[in-house]
């Protein structure tokens, strides 16, 4: 496997650019806005290189989502609670909300469109495409949730609410 | 309530209750509750007071077993036996027991969005009442005053923000530099506009629709006119703010945490938003003449 740095660190600039801003529009602080962009960083290098060993786009996802969910559990750790507090699991989510696949969601809706327009203009190759994208959207997603929850739930007491 | 109820009153109730079931038999039934049996009124100030905080977390942010486990603590902490919570997308409802009084409440809920800061400073709230005892009336005025205080981004900070969230998104699907700041302008404005609509009370929906249409026209044109070969991407890439990640993942955990009914909710509120985005970067890409 060749790891082409520079794309990893690109995806990584912008994963943690787009997490940080999610962060600032779900009302994050200034000071747990660092951890928004390095669970941002570490999702999105995650998933690239998941995607670059060949894995494709929901197990590369749902292994992204269960690593920043395994990062989010160490900053329960005693030491690292006291910087952050119990964010750790609303870090996770922050980081992991750019790697929502919202334009195959988009690509999706056009496809269900174009189908049901009077005269579909190649109507089995859009209907293929479009369930491509449909089920990509809902694989995505549930791996993105699936990879959060375990993580989360792994370590998870009788009263985790304190 | 005049009276604090405590934890530490309800574990030296408990013990006193051992003591007379060793003594004289008295069946379980009858010395399983707390020496302290609250009446109707009382036990209507403490569902006041579970819900409101219940209410508070449900729309900042909280998946279902956050707000159930938070409601549970909140009335326990105050004096109930017994706390059962039902949680529906637009109301909850509370049944209260303590000894043979029972009580059921109803409170509805706004729209779901996402505070984290205010969502957190609620948490912080709750886990305090393990450590001391505290009234119905001081958890309600103490939610008011996290209400009032607790600090929010400016609105130029975040669409500022969200600007550069959209653009970097963008980047991570594909769009050229070129299209980089129409899409942060796009997002940017797109933002400002949502948080005017919201604050008017527009429908969440015809807002999804109409910030779709806008974001994806500016960033269409900006995209075209900075001579972008990635037009059709960067119109995709400016309504990227509308998302609703939250809810979506919301959504799976509830499921996962047995409260299907609400994860449910959360999904049908997730496609229907999904359906009226695409409306809106339909008719952008119908007016801008990006192919779609």
């Amino acid at each position: 496997m060749t790891v082409d740095l520079m794309h990893v660190l690109h995806q990584a600039v912008f994963g943690a650019l787009a997490a940080s801003g999610f962060g600032i529009l779900f009302n994050f602080g200034w000071r747990e806005l660092p951890g928004c962009a390095a669970s941002g960083a570490l999702a999105l290098t995650t998933r690239t290189l998941g995607l670059e060993a060949g894995w494709n786009l929901e197990a590369a996802s749902f292994a992204a989502a269960a690593v920043a969910g395994c990062a989010a559990q160490l900053l329960h750790t005693p030491f690292l609670r006291t910087r952050f507090g119990t964010a750790g699991n609303a870090l996770a989510v922050a980081g992991c909300i750019p790697m929502v696949p919202g334009a195959f969601a988009a690509q999706s809706v056009f496809g269900l469109i174009a189908l049901t327009a009077p005269q579909p203009h190649n109507a089995e190759t859009t209907l293929v495409t479009t369930m491509e994208s449909l089920l990509r959207v809902v694989f995505t997603i549930a791996a993105l949730g699936t990879g959060l929850s375990i993580t989360a739930h792994i370590r998870r007491r009788r009263d985790s609410f304190l | 309530m005049a009276n604090r109820i405590g934890p530490s009153d309800k574990m030296a109730s408990q013990s006193g209750h051992a003591m007379i079931k060793d003594w004289i038999n008295i069946p379980a039934t009858l010395t399983s509750h707390d020496a302290v049996v609250l009446n109707h009124q009382e036990l209507e100030q403490i569902a006041e007071a579970a819900l409101l905080v219940a209410r508070r977390l449900m729309e900042t942010g909280s998946r279902a077993e956050v707000v159930h486990e938070a409601c549970a603590l909140v009335a326990r902490g105050l004096g109930c036996d017994q706390v059962n919570l039902r949680s529906g997308y637009a109301s909850l409802e509370i049944t209260l027991d303590s000894g043979t009084n029972t009580i059921t409440r109803m409170i509805e809920v706004g729209p779901l969005g996402v505070n984290y800061r205010l969502n957190h400073a609620i948490r912080k709230v709750v886990r305090r009442f393990r450590e001391s005892s505290c009234t119905p009336a001081e958890t309600v005025a103490e939610m008011t005053r996290l209400e009032r205080e607790t600090p929010r981004q400016p609105p130029w900070v975040v669409a500022l923000w969200v600007g550069i969230a959209c653009a970097s998104f963008g980047r991570l699907l594909g769009i050229d530099w070129a299209a980089f700041i129409p899409v942060l302008a796009a997002g940017a404005l797109g933002q400002a506009g949502r948080h005017i609509l919201l604050r008017r009370g527009t429908n969440t929906f015809v807002v999804a629709a109409g910030i779709a249409f806008l974001s994806s026209t500016l960033g269409g044109l900006g995209a075209r006119w900075a001579a972008s070969t990635t037009v059709n991407l960067a119109m995709n890439a400016s309504v990227l703010l509308l998302v609703p990640g939250v809810p979506a993942v919301n959504s799976q955990s509830d499921i996962m945490e047995g409260h299907p009914a609400m994860g449910s909710a959360r999904a049908i509120f997730v496609i229907m938003l999904l359906i009226f985005i695409a409306i809106g970067v339909l008719i952008a890409h119908v007016i801008v003449g990006a192919p779609s």
